[in-house]
């Protein structure tokens, strides 16, 4: 090619491209099917153009090139290859008559100039289709050439690469204050306390940073962290959701994943296990309680309803649940008609359907707490006692059976028979309080499954049986004598080395968590309707790394396939996680989602993390992992005036009882989740309300955000045990407590400005707590003892302390 | 330690990252994130006309709505949808041919029996429009010539956690946004000082075992969660955390709020994130909240005579009711867009008769003078008023019918409600249902319509405003929906 052409096209390009961030376009040539082409069609003409054979208008089908160049009914061609003036796409685009514009004005979804330009452009350059990124298999990419000092791992290089190509480069590395708040916060959802940060930032070693994320890595605490999302994922909750909103108790489950993740559970295993845990041979109970995941859907018994129409809402949910979770696809659309966007039919829908609809379940149960199918979960003196009473209760009806006849006798039998009665009523007892946790259990028979018309669960047509989607690699057959496929096929062929999605999805989830927004941004969608990657050779990598890791390092453990500590680590060790967040306005104008990752990331603390580090700070956090579910203070009355009746005793999870002494200072991932009245500070700060699977919270920032931090209990005991700990630990004057405090939530001393407001807000708040009544009151709030004397100098540094917990820097993760 | 990078790159990094942010974001610049606006949903700006605010898609006949909705189904039979007939075949057998095997709920389904059932009360023609009504209404009898009743409101749900979901978002099963979050998102609040949607529950004296609601009606679903309703209550918190602890004064508080956003702007000039001046911002409004949300549940402001039009009672038979429409009133008057009503206890499977009386007891009134204050302040206008409730009942009894007692079951093939104000035509009946309560014979309004004519006249194509989610462009009226032309004034 001669220079000239080269230029020719460089300039073609931009032109063609301009509304888009042309420098996006600068290394690729000009445009990229999947990138600039394929969301124009999907958003614009698959509704009827796509891959949805129903609503499919004048049989032309935009999503496959063949159909789109061949001739239609009309004799038309849609796309001529290199031909704008014979491809009717591009006449109807353009035309000035309403009557032939395409897409028509009614669906509302007209084309920007830019977009006819481009489409133009693709058209006359011969109208290349290319697959869709996301369903085509991953490939390793060759990692970028780039070589900067600032490089610390292969992540970079890629990232490098990018930031190159749009003539910028990183920032500067965050100061280790900040660095270790935020690799707390990242990987334990828990603030360093001042002695962590000081050996940190003392630690002379060229691997101080590796060791301590060995150290986190390594925490009990780390499986909380990610548990919480995981929470998100699988709509965990207390109750059933529906109605009345009984309680359940799935805590054994949320256990399980914890511990799933402290153990660096390999991704595959994490997914079986869950998916089809009850089908492994011989499967171990922790196996089944693993099955919870799909158990955590909603579950109705709303008296009246009619159980067929919910078993198909459980069924659906899963199926909804898994096609988000593990594909990044938003099969729900093909519940009731093809997908719109995307290669899926109605009747694939219906084929994963029946991978999910054989368990041994009702359509309307819960009304007491879990439903069947379940499994117990005795402690072990339960089952000791439960033993026992089954050995007396055999050895009383075997002597039972060889008492004689006679009159002396009858005294004897009504006293064994009494025995029994009361051993009976006892055994009762007891397995009713024997906990459980909901599983996934197959029924003998297996049950038909049927594409339904519309979705509706009584509107039923062809027959199907368990089969996965067509555009997606075939599932493997077990050898052995099964009829038909099952949820354990299903969940093996998720975790294929060459499954196009899974590990894409699942690494721009871990993504996302460190970095606040995923490499794909619509982390529930990797279809066509969904955003391209920001990184796709960053994103495929690191889908190849976590399928097959070959990168490693010194001094850390044995990296395993499907590693999740390995891909965190590689993240959270990469000079990219370790940019100061601090940005420039040039830089924030130019990227203000910061999708080019050059600098760190920032954004406010997850709900349950708020919670968490306010206990942590002021010392009353309880740190042990898992168990029951517990209720911490909430306002009085919020669940009777939603659903107060008159026989509610009849029902569980209908009256709020507050918890008190440790169970009120658990991390907030252990709080009762009643899904009709959940959590009010949760969900203010923006936490889901659990009904259904959500992979990606919202983060808004609103005044009523602000309320809760000022006057809900916990923040203002918090703020209350946070002052009598800073009054404690540094007696010796009040600036070096103004630091110590500062230090608590921020992880670094105040500057002296800061410490100027500090000192401002400290003799304020002195002077109006000199009055002791109003001191007394303000102590008041909270359960826990007040320890300090001096309830004056006590009420001034809980407000200051309050203050600080609510400072910008303090709610963000920096 | 960790300064593994050249000093030299890092020294000129520093540099460049010092100069270009000595000066901060410039505050001007940032106003323009803050506004409110910044939340409304954004449309093509080649839809809207330049004249119109933000959000909308032609000029509104309402600016807000206040909907007063009816928990459990009231009975049209017994109410609105008079049918002189049904005294005729009271006790008689339900035709199959009315009947037509439509799908019942399970706790009819088993009954060997369907007698009709006429309701116990009489009606009679009230006003200019001559619309029949119930005498357990005999306030709203005042009003008929302000309100348009619809009789053939119609859906398919049969039961009341899916009904009340799908009226309120569109959709039977949960994860949508309600009506009130969709309005937030397209068209946000005209005030400041108080949110855009608020809700408020009470009690119904009619039925004290009745069901429950759930926060998913006011919640957000996939939309961002700033849109979800506000709840108010009756408590000395009328929003959750509204109050500061005993012992700390305004003075102190204000001084709290200055140290705060001191500090905040200095982590702003740091960090560069307009985030921060967000939360500045965002603090100073819990701030005003804190004095204009007490302001405005104040109710001695009132006048006794308005008190005693909407019958607030202090001993709290209405169950709050009464009460509450009065607030809904000056919070309408302070700029929230929509605020939403829920009384609980309209689910009369049996005993109908007594529990109706009380539920009607605790709401004719209030709603009534609702309608008469709103248009004593010249509001109604502007105004849309909703009363209604999820479906309708059944014209069979459930249960055992006897001389001064029955019950019905949940029917979703019609029932009435009623609305008023902005944009709607006053003093007319709409659609009408078979001699039998059953059957629509005439211009049904299923209530994807009926979420399209209330977005209508508050200025909203139903079909333009969506939110895109999983790839989806959702709207509140999912993929149906017709305007309902015929109640449009």
């Amino acid at each position: 090619m001669s220079d000239r052409t080269t230029w020719l096209l460089c300039t073609l390009a931009f032109v063609a491209v301009g509304g888009i961030d042309s420098a996006s376009s600068a290394h690729s040539a000009e445009y990229d099917f999947n990138r600039d082409i394929r969301p124009i069609l999907s958003n614009h003409c698959f509704q009827c153009h796509g891959p949805d054979e129903q609503k499919r208008e004048g049989g032309l089908r935009l999503d496959v090139a063949q159909s789109a160049t061949a001739t239609l009914e009309s004799g038309a061609i849609a796309v001529v290859p290199g031909d704008l003036h014979q491809s009717a796409m591009m006449e109807r685009i353009l035309s000035d008559d309403d009557s032939l514009l395409m897409p028509p004005a009614e669906i509302n979804k007209p084309l920007t100039e830019t977009q006819k330009e481009i489409l133009k452009k693709w058209i006359a350059d011969g109208a290349r289709w290319s697959d869709h990124w996301a369903f085509t298999p991953v490939s390793r990419p060759d990692v970028p050439q780039q070589n900067s000092l600032w490089i610390r791992n292969d992540i970079d290089r890629f990232v490098l690469e990018e930031l190159v190509q749009h003539d910028w480069q990183p920032v500067e590395e965050e100061g280790p204050r900040i660095l270790v708040r935020r690799l707390y916060l990242d990987l334990l959802g828990l603030p360093p306390s001042p002695a962590e940060v000081e050996s940190f930032v003392h630690d002379d070693r060229d691997d101080a940073y590796e060791q301590m994320v060995e150290e986190l890595l390594a925490s009990p605490h780390f499986g909380e962290r990610m548990a919480l999302q995981w929470l998100d994922a699988s709509r965990f909750a207390d109750t059933n959701g529906y109605h009345l909103d009984n309680g359940r108790d799935m805590s054994a489950w949320r256990a399980w994943v914890i511990k799933a993740y402290n153990d660096n559970m390999p991704f595959d295993q994490f997914t079986i296990e869950q998916l089809a845990g009850d089908l492994l041979q011989n499967a171990t109970e922790t196996q089944l309680i693993a099955t919870g995941f799909h158990r955590n859907h909603m579950i109705n018994f709303e008296g009246g309803a009619i159980p067929d129409e919910y078993h198909n809402a459980y069924i659906v949910d899963r199926v909804n649940t898994t096609g988000a979770v593990w594909m990044g696809m938003t099969v729900a659309c093909a519940q009731c008609h093809d997908h719109k966007y995307d290669p899926l039919t109605q009747r694939e829908y219906y084929q994963l359907y029946a991978f999910f609809n054989n368990i041994d379940e009702k359509g309307l149960d819960g009304n007491q707490g879990n439903a069947q199918p379940l499994l117990r979960l005795p402690t072990s003196d339960q089952q000791q006692r439960l033993s026992a009473i089954a050995s007396e209760m055999t050895a009383l009806n075997e002597s039972l059976g060889q008492v004689s006849d006679g009159p002396e006798t009858e005294a004897a039998t009504n006293n064994i028979k009494e025995q029994l009665a009361s051993l009976q009523k006892e055994k009762d007892g007891l397995e009713s309080a024997v906990p459980s946790t909901m599983v996934m259990r197959e029924r003998a028979e297996m049950r038909d499954t049927f594409v339904l018309e519309r979705g509706q669960y009584d509107q039923i047509k062809d027959k199907v049986v368990p089969a996965v989607p067509s555009f997606l690699p075939a599932i493997e057959v077990q050898a052995d004598s099964r009829q038909s496929l099952n949820r354990l096929d299903l969940a093996k062929w998720l975790v294929r080395a060459d499954h196009p999605l899974t590990a894409r999805v699942a690494v721009n989830r871990l993504w996302q968590s460190l970095f606040g927004i995923g490499l794909v941004k619509t982390v529930e969608d990797f279809g066509s309707q969904g955003e391209q990657p920001s990184n796709h050779a960053l994103l495929d990598w690191l889908a190849a790394e976590f399928v097959n890791p070959s990168v490693e390092g010194l001094n850390q453990p044995e990296i395993h396939a499907w590693d999740i500590k390995h891909m965190i680590r590689l993240m959270v060790t990469s000079a990219t996680y370790r940019q100061t967040s601090r940005v420039s306005p040039e830089s924030y104008a130019r990227d203000p989602e910061n999708r080019w990752l050059a600098r760190g990331a920032r954004f406010r603390l997850p709900a349950e993390l708020l919670r968490d580090q306010a206990l942590a700070v002021s010392g009353l956090l309880k740190q042990n992992v898992g168990g029951p579910s517990v209720s911490p203070y909430q306002p009085d009355g919020l669940w009777q005036e939603l659903s107060s009746r008159g026989d509610s005793k009849n029902w569980t999870a209908q009256e709020f009882t507050q918890s008190h002494g440790d169970d009120l200072y658990r991390r907030g991932m252990y709080t009762f989740w009643k899904r009709t009245s959940p959590p009010p500070m949760m969900t203010t700060f923006d936490a889901p309300d659990r009904e259904t699977c959500t992979l990606q919270r919202s983060r808004t920032n609103t005044p009523l955000q602000a309320l809760v931090l000022m006057n809900d209990p916990v923040f203002v005991e918090a703020a209350r045990k946070m002052a009598e700990k800073v009054l404690q630990e540094e007696s010796t004057s009040r600036d070096a407590r103004l630091s110590l405090a500062m230090q608590l939530v921020t992880a670094r001393p105040p500057s002296a400005t800061e410490l100027e407001v500090l000192q401002r807000m400290i003799e304020d708040f002195s002077k109006e707590y000199a009055d002791a009544e109003k001191a007394a009151e303000l102590l008041k709030v909270g359960e826990a003892p007040v320890l300090w004397q001096d309830a004056t100098e006590l009420a001034a540094w809980t407000m200051l302390c309050s203050a600080l917990l609510n400072l910008d820097e303090v709610v963000t993760r920096n | 330690m960790m300064n593994t990078v050249h000093p030299m790159i890092r020294a000129m990094q520093r540099r460049q990252f010092l100069g270009q942010s000595a000066t901060g974001i410039g505050l001007a610049a940032l106003s323009g994130l803050l506004s409110r606006d910044l939340l409304a949903a954004n449309q093509d700006s080649a839809d809207v006309a330049s004249d119109l605010p933000k959000g909308l898609h032609f000029a509104p006949r309402a600016k807000r709505i206040i909907y007063l909705f009816m928990s459990g189904g009231p009975s049209h039979i017994d109410l609105f949808d008079y049918k002189p007939a049904l005294t005729k075949v009271h006790g008689q057998e339900l035709p199959a041919s009315i009947r037509m095997g439509q799908r019942i709920t399970g706790m009819t389904s088993g009954q060997s029996t369907f007698p009709c059932v006429a309701p116990m009360f009489k009606f009679a023609q009230h006003g200019e429009s001559g619309t029949w009504l119930s005498e357990l209404l005999p306030h709203t009898s005042r009003i008929v010539d302000d309100i348009c009743l619809i009789k053939s409101m119609n859906t398919e749900a049969i039961n009341h956690d899916p009904a009340v979901t799908y009226i309120q978002t569109g959709h039977q099963q949960p994860g949508r946004p309600s009506m009130g979050s969709w309005l937030s998102y397209g068209i946000g609040a005209e005030t400041d000082n108080l949110p855009a949607f608020v809700v408020m529950v009470s009690q119904g004296s009619g039925n004290k075992t009745d069901q429950p609601l759930f926060s998913r009606l006011w919640g957000s679903g996939f939309i961002p969660s700033q849109h979800q309703g506000v709840r108010f209550r009756a408590s000395a918190d009328p929003v959750l955390y509204l109050s500061d602890p005993d012992g700390v004064s305004r003075e102190t508080r204000r001084r709290f709020l200055d140290g705060v956003s001191d500090l905040n702007q200095m982590a702003l000039q740091e960090y560069g994130d307009p985030e921060i001046q967000t939360r500045i911002s965002q603090y100073e409004m819990a701030f005003r909240m804190q004095a204009s949300v007490p302001d405005l549940t104040d109710l001695s402001q009132e006048p006794q005579h308005v008190l005693d039009s909407y019958g607030i009672k202090d001993d709290g038979v209405d169950g709050g009711f009464a009460r509450n429409c009065l607030l809904a009133r000056r919070m309408a008057q302070r700029g929230v867009r929509f605020v939403q009503l829920m009384h609980r206890g309209w689910d009369q499977h049996g005993g109908l008769p007594k529990q109706i009386r009380g539920q009607c007891s605790d709401v004719d009134q209030p709603a009534a003078a609702l309608i008469e204050d709103l248009k004593a302040q010249g509001m109604l206008d502007d105004t849309l008023v909703i009363f209604g409730g999820e479906f309708g009942r059944t014209v069979y009894s459930q249960g055992t019918l006897t001389a001064d007692n029955y019950g019905r079951d949940h029917h979703g093939r019609c029932f009435s409600l009623w609305m008023a104000g902005g944009g709607i035509k006053p003093g007319i009946s709409y659609g009408e249902t078979d001699d039998y309560c059953y059957n629509i014979v005439r211009d049904g309004v299923h209530i994807h319509d009926f979420n399209a004519t209330i977005l209508h006249c508050l200025g909203i194509d139903h079909e333009r405003l969506t939110y895109r989610f999983q790839g989806r462009d959702f709207r509140l009226t999912d993929i149906h929906g017709n305007l309902v032309k015929g109640i449009l004034a």
